[in-house]
């Protein structure tokens, strides 16, 4: 072998093989497979039956569930389209109704589309600036980030409730701050009704962001479930202002004051 | 001693039943491997499963629901698609024969429409337990990425199927829907154009929103659950403690 090496020519002699690195074959042992797809480990179980018993009747419960809904409730048909009788207030369909309700209070543009652009890419880019691989598996990482992912909901809620109630009693002025700059100063709408919303979300997250650092001095983990839950509480509470609290010409009303097909 | 062959034992070792099914009753691991391993549906799953896995109080079923309600609205959907008609002047009507004079066609219809609802929640919810799971940790960011395209991918699956009932509710959720949309900067206007195909809601729209919502949104789910589905067993099966 090393001479046929050494003959070739560009082949270098030293990668002759050393006799004494090399490993020997010393016998052959009759057994078992190192790994077959049989063998359990002790925290293992078989798909089947483990895993798709479980399966199955999750689907049973829930097809049962859904047909029994589909019996009771019908599907809403109201009146053929019209497009010349547009009914007050016109909704978009309810998962969307938190961007209509952020659209009241701001620009379109703003509310409708870079908002919600910018949750999402928030959203995409979180695994990778939350890399460690503490807390997988566990609901809210820990204790303390179940406290932390509560406190953040309980802020979120009612900074939103009030916020949504005060831009409201302000005639959706920003709190009377992007009148103010509209009337008195004269700013253009750039400032007042894209600026100034962005600006004032902005603070608020700021608030959050620092209420959370100085009362729980939290892990980046931690830090990212509180803004995750006040993403979540966002769009929850939003949601159900737009559904159930905003009547004709998107005024604040209670629920039970809707007109019928929003009920 | 052997027990008596039962009329079962002889169609289950009859050639024809051997064709379909290559392996014995699933009562010994080996076949309980076989059967999950040689079945293309089944073989979604690997053979064998971490324990913690099977619990249900960790997943609540939220990702397998949704693709459930996924399979349930394919179902319903193209049994519907059996009677719409997507033209402007006959979608309302062809609803109203859905709803009175297509046997379980009210039903289908319900079926479909709580699905669709349901979906939107289940989509959601699962990605809540995803994330406080700590679940989107590498080695599974890019499953996450692809989990929240999905969810972009149910909202406009919703939106566009909520257009064909062409009822009021209908036009009016559309138009302020895509009233949003349409507020965009720089390229809302055409944003809105090509998805109306017209300056207002109308034919074009419909038929935009119809093939949207049969033929390519589903195909574009379909595409990102295999990535999605696929990426959970490559990154090491359903994430839990270390």
């Amino acid at each position: 072998m090393a001479d046929i090496t050494q003959q070739m020519p560009g082949r270098s002699p030293a990668t002759a093989i050393d006799e004494a690195k090399r490993q020997k074959l010393l016998e052959l042992v009759r057994g078992r497979a190192l790994a077959r797809p049989t063998d359990l480990a002790e925290d293992e179980v078989m798909v089947w039956p483990s895993l798709v018993v479980v399966e199955a009747v999750c689907a049973t419960v829930f097809l049962l569930l859904l047909i029994a809904v589909s019996v009771l409730f019908s599907a809403p048909l109201t009146a053929q389209a019209n497009p010349n009788q547009t009914p007050n207030p016109s909704k978009a369909p309810w998962y969307f109704l938190n961007l209509q309700e952020l659209l009241l209070h701001m620009n379109a543009g703003v509310a409708g589309v870079i908002i919600p652009t910018l949750a999402l890419g928030a959203l995409a880019a979180i695994p990778y600036f939350d890399r460690s691989p503490l807390g997988v598996g566990i609901l809210g990482t820990s204790a303390k980030g179940r406290k932390i992912a509560g406190f953040s909901a309980i802020f979120t809620t009612v900074v939103l409730i009030g916020m949504i109630v005060l831009d409201e009693a302000s005639g959706r002025t920003q709190f009377g701050i992007g009148g103010f700059l509209r009337t008195q100063l004269g700013a253009p709408e750039f400032v007042w009704n894209q600026i100034l919303p962005v600006g004032i979300i902005m603070a608020t997250i700021a608030v959050l962001v620092v209420l959370v650092q100085v009362i729980f001095k939290p892990t980046r983990r931690e830090m990212i479930i509180a803004l995750f839950t006040a993403f979540v509480v966002t769009y929850i509470v939003l949601t159900i202002s737009g559904t159930s609290f905003r009547g004709e010409g998107q005024d604040l009303v209670f629920p039970w004051q809707l007109p019928l097909e929003h009920h | 001693m052997a027990r008596e062959q039962t009329l079962a034992d002889k169609i289950s070792s009859s050639s024809v039943w051997r064709s379909v099914v290559r392996h014995g009753y699933p009562d010994t691991q080996r076949n309980q491997a076989l059967i999950i391993a040689s079945n293309v549906f089944l073989h979604i799953h690997p053979v064998k499963i971490k324990r913690y896995a099977t619990k249900v109080t960790y997943t609540f079923c939220l990702g397998g629901l949704s693709f459930f309600m996924f399979l349930v609205l394919t179902g319903t959907g193209v049994l519907l698609m059996f009677y719409y008609i997507p033209a402007a002047d006959q979608a309302y009507q062809s609803m109203k024969d859905i709803e009175s004079s297509v046997t379980f066609g009210q039903m289908m219809r319900n079926m479909h429409r709580w699905s669709a609802q349901g979906m939107v929640i289940a989509v959601f919810l699962h990605m809540c337990r995803v994330f406080y799971t700590g679940s989107y940790k590498p080695p599974r960011e890019f499953n996450w990425v692809v989990g929240i395209l999905l969810l972009v991918v149910t909202f406009l699956l919703s939106f566009t199927g909520y257009l064909l009932p062409w009822d009021q509710l209908a036009l009016w959720a559309i138009t302020v829907g895509t009233e949003i949309g349409g507020a965009a900067p720089f390229v809302g206007e055409q944003v809105n154009l090509v998805l109306r195909g017209d300056f207002e809601i109308g034919q074009s729209a419909l038929i935009r929103f119809y093939t949207l919502h049969v033929l390519f949104l589903p195909l574009v789910a379909a595409f990102l659950m295999a990535v999605h589905f696929w990426r959970i067993r490559k990154d090491g099966g359903i994430s839990g403690p270390l």
